[in-house]
């Protein structure tokens, strides 16, 4: 007598992968948004060999209205040198960045404290800055 | 005689929404990476009230204004700004004599100020901003 084996399906449900993929994206959106300053609006000012930080432990944006942020969370100038320097603790040289991001038309009156301030927490800047574009 | 009548209500075929949702994490995931992450790095000496002019033998003066450049009182282009400060940072070799002390007036666009101050620094010198400090003066 002859017993037939039984097949076994084994397919993945195609049903769940909607699923899948819907909390793969609200993931992804939550993890974006944990330090935005997306919502920002600034232009960067023009530059030439920029590199990329290679830690970021702060983020400060001058925004087009000249308002100051840190983290994505608007800070009056005159507090954020002590906010900065809780956020960078005791971390070693090196470990201690702080990216600028200041609006290209910001003036000196609105960016100056804020650099002052950086230098005062003892961060260190990396001004975030656009690939200028050889016009010929 | 029964007439069928055709259904208008179409499911949409549960197999597509996986495709659906992904090109929505392609679209997320571009619209997030657009945010410039480059620049450039500025060391600045730590904030002090008063500079140390005693201990500084001669340290270069350059004030901004809106879209100018004065170097030591003299009013200067940009591409002469390049080479005066290269010169007079050429021969300086201790680093207390590679400061550089730049004061903005206050129109002075943040463009311009990264501008001129990456100049400074591709010549060597070590920028110091000069700020006007506030004093409350009690008059009796």
């Amino acid at each position: 007598m002859i017993v037939r084996r039984k097949k076994l399906d084994a397919s993945v449900p195609a049903m769940a992968m909607g699923d899948i993929a819907f909390l793969l994206l609200i993931f992804f959106v939550i993890l974006a948004r944990a330090r935005d300053d997306s919502h920002l609006q600034w232009k960067p000012a023009a530059g030439q060999e920029l590199t990329r930080p290679t830690t970021m432990n702060a983020s400060v944006v001058v925004d087009k209205y000249n308002v100051t942020h840190l983290n994505g969370r608007e800070i009056p100038v005159g507090t954020l040198a002590e906010e900065l320097k809780v956020l960078l603790g005791e971390n070693p040289a090196g470990r201690r960045t702080v990216m600028l991001k200041v609006h290209h038309e910001a003036t000196a009156v609105y960016f100056e404290p804020v650099i002052e301030a950086v230098s005062e927490a003892g961060g260190e800047l990396h001004h975030i800055l656009e690939e200028e574009k050889n016009q010929q | 005689m029964k007439l069928n009548r055709t259904k208008l209500l179409v499911e949409p075929p549960a197999s597509a929404t996986s495709d659906i949702a992904f090109i929505l994490i392609v679209f997320f995931l571009v619209c997030a990476s657009v945010e410039p992450d480059k620049g450039r790095a500025q060391v600045l000496p730590r904030a002090e009230p008063e500079p140390q002019k005693d201990k500084q033998s001669q340290t270069i003066d350059v004030e901004l204004t809106r879209n100018a450049v004065i170097l030591n009182g003299n009013p200067l282009p940009p591409q002469i700004f390049r080479k005066s400060i290269e010169l007079k940072l050429a021969d300086k070799t201790r680093d207390e004599d590679k400061i550089v002390a730049v004061k903005s007036r206050k129109e002075v666009p943040y463009s311009h100020w990264m501008a001129v101050t990456g100049i400074i620094e591709d010549s060597g010198g070590i920028i110091t901003m000069q700020l006007e400090e506030e004093q409350t003066v009690q008059v009796k």
